[in-house]
């Protein structure tokens, strides 16, 4: 049942708009993150372009693979989780935005295939646009000829971006879940929203390996000093995280009431 | 003749908080029949119509469908179930034949389930536009087709007529009276459209304030409606009071349109016109008439005064 649930699922994702919209705002950062480099490659053209050249000083960007790589990583920890929280909130608050919840929940298929499928749905989307984000940094970084590349360094660092994109996903299905209880997109979005600068307040305070959404901020030295190796205590907590929304997801579907 | 009980609710009741939506409801819906559930706006219908397809847990009570209890999450009932509740819906971005598909999919029918159901909705031509941009009509069209395309042994449609134009009323109508005919599907639907319930439906269930007021069929509803005096006369006022007092009849109703509806007189049709004229009062319109549904549910349902 799953595979005939995931086909519809995915039917429903080709002819959505936020796709696009989603793979637009993820082929920016790599852009971005481009223009800094060219413009720390280029300082006389940098003073050329006012605040944009005085900040880039500022942040002490070099030119080279090492430092695109660690802004490839910021980017896509911070956006990604934005950008993860908008596609979960969509995936599962369509239903009830769309209020076709009842025509779904009234199919003879058990509801939690319902949350596996849209779940898968949610991983393999983020997936692609991760790799995509990775082939279009790889493409932007040669184009600009940026010095330092090592095979050793690109196979470090796109694993870290990897990694900072599963532990993000792992954090989706307590996103979906908020979905399924607040019906609809709101909800999740200001949910992630609120996480996310409480995770900055415990990264401040040296309490982020505890707690989930410091962590991912924490992969790229987003929240207190940057974390090589998650701690066995982080992923736990983020393992739970996993575990507790897929299973609350589940349960929303399954037992509440559905009045809308 | 239609025996088997295909539906039937035990008690079903369901409260928020100090709001009592449904209030007892027992009521068996038999193999084959049309089953309407008629009520006013809030009187209960789509919260009980949700409990049957298990879109809601009962506060108390159950329901019985195919011999399944129905809970949430009871799915396996429901491939022999079409429904629509309440509005109708469909994916947006999606085009008629891709929402179909999705159905088709879920209930595992057979591949020309698609296009026979956009047939017989007539949906042809708008197979292929998104259902974002269909009518009212049409996604109601949509939605009916999405209910009927696996051929379920059920039916639960909850305003099956709702934007249809009059044309697609009388389709509809005979679409599900021919299913039930034909191939003996179950329709148990909701409706606040009294004409189209007294067309269709074997046997009609008034729900009013979360409560079965009555339950009767198409036969009962005849005998149940009351017969009386249509009367138009020159001063209204004056044949109340010369009813009552010459005649002892004091089931008088006011109808808006300014005549009167004298019950218990029917028998002493001659004495009422002979006493009107008596008493000097124009006396322009005198006949025997019988409540239709509509009095007979306003009455049920306390619309009428």
């Amino acid at each position: 049942m799953l595979g005939q649930v995931l086909a519809t699922e995915f039917l429903k994702l080709r002819r959505s708009k936020i796709t696009w919209i989603s793979w637009l705002a993820f082929s920016v950062m790599p852009l971005a993150g481009g223009l800094f480099m060219w413009i720390a490659k280029e300082p006389g053209r940098a003073s050329q372009l006012g605040l944009m050249g005085e900040k880039t000083r500022l942040a002490g960007v070099s030119a080279d693979w090492p430092s695109y790589f660690t802004l490839l990583n910021q980017e896509s920890c911070v956006g990604g989780m934005v950008l993860l929280s908008i596609i979960a909130a969509y995936v599962f608050g369509r239903e009830f935005a769309d209020n076709t919840a009842k025509n779904m929940l009234t199919q003879p298929v058990g509801r939690h295939w319902f949350a596996v499928a849209k779940l898968v749905v949610v991983f393999v989307w983020f997936g692609a646009l991760i790799v995509s984000l990775v082939a279009e940094g790889l493409l932007v970084g040669t184009l600009l000829g940026l010095s330092g590349f090592s095979m050793q360094l690109a196979t470090s660092s796109v694993g870290n971006v990897l990694f900072s994109g599963l532990v993000g996903f792992l954090l989706v299905p307590a996103v979906a879940w908020i979905a399924t209880l607040g019906r609809g997109y709101l909800p999740p979005i200001g949910f992630t929203v609120f996480m996310l600068v409480l995770g900055n307040v415990f990264g401040a305070t040296g309490w982020g390996k505890w707690f989930p959404w410091s962590i991912v901020p924490m992969l790229a030295g987003m929240a207190g000093p940057r974390v090589e190796v998650l701690s066995s205590g982080s992923l736990v907590v983020v393992g739970l995280t996993f575990i507790a929304g897929v299973v609350a997801t589940i349960l929303q579907l399954r037992w509440a009431d559905n009045a809308q | 003749m239609p025996s088997e009980t295909i539906i039937s609710t035990h008690g079903l009741a369901k409260h928020y908080r100090e709001v009592c939506a449904v209030d007892g409801i027992d009521l068996d819906v038999r193999q084959g029949e049309i089953y309407g559930f008629l009520g006013r706006n809030g009187a209960g219908k789509t919260t009980t119509i949700r409990m049957v397809l298990g879109l809601i847990q009962p506060t108390s009570g159950e329901v019985v469908m195919l011999g399944t209890r129905i809970r949430p999450g009871e799915q396996d009932v429901l491939s022999k179930v079409g429904s629509l509740v309440e509005t109708a819906t469909a994916y947006p971005n999606l085009t008629v034949r891709e929402n179909l598909d999705i159905q088709r999919r879920l209930t595992r029918a057979r591949r020309e389930a698609v296009t026979d159901a956009i047939k017989l909705l007539r949906l042809d031509e708008y197979a292929d536009r998104r259902a974002g941009q269909l009518s009212l009509g049409n996604k109601q069209r949509l939605a009916l087709a999405r209910a009927l395309q696996h051929q379920p042994e059920v039916l639960v449609l909850d305003e099956p007529a709702n934007a249809l134009d009059p044309a697609g009323i009388v389709e509809v109508r005979e679409l599900l009276r021919r299913l039930a005919d034909e191939r003996g599907v179950t329709v148990f639907m909701s409706s606040h459209i009294l004409a189209e319930v007294a067309h269709l439906a074997d046997r009609i269930g008034i729900v009013h304030a979360g409560k079965l007021v009555e339950e009767l069929d198409a036969k009962e509803l005849h005998a149940a409606a009351r017969s009386y005096l249509d009367v138009t006369v020159s001063n209204p006022d004056k044949a109340v009071a010369v009813l009552a007092e010459r005649m002892g009849i004091v089931r008088v109703v006011r109808t808006v349109e300014g005549g009167l509806r004298v019950f218990d007189g029917l028998e002493r049709i001659a004495e009422v016109a002979r006493l009107l004229v008596t008493e000097g009062l124009d006396l322009t319109h005198l006949a025997a008439a019988e409540e239709d549904l509509e009095a007979h549910f306003m009455r049920l349902t306390g619309g009428d005064n």
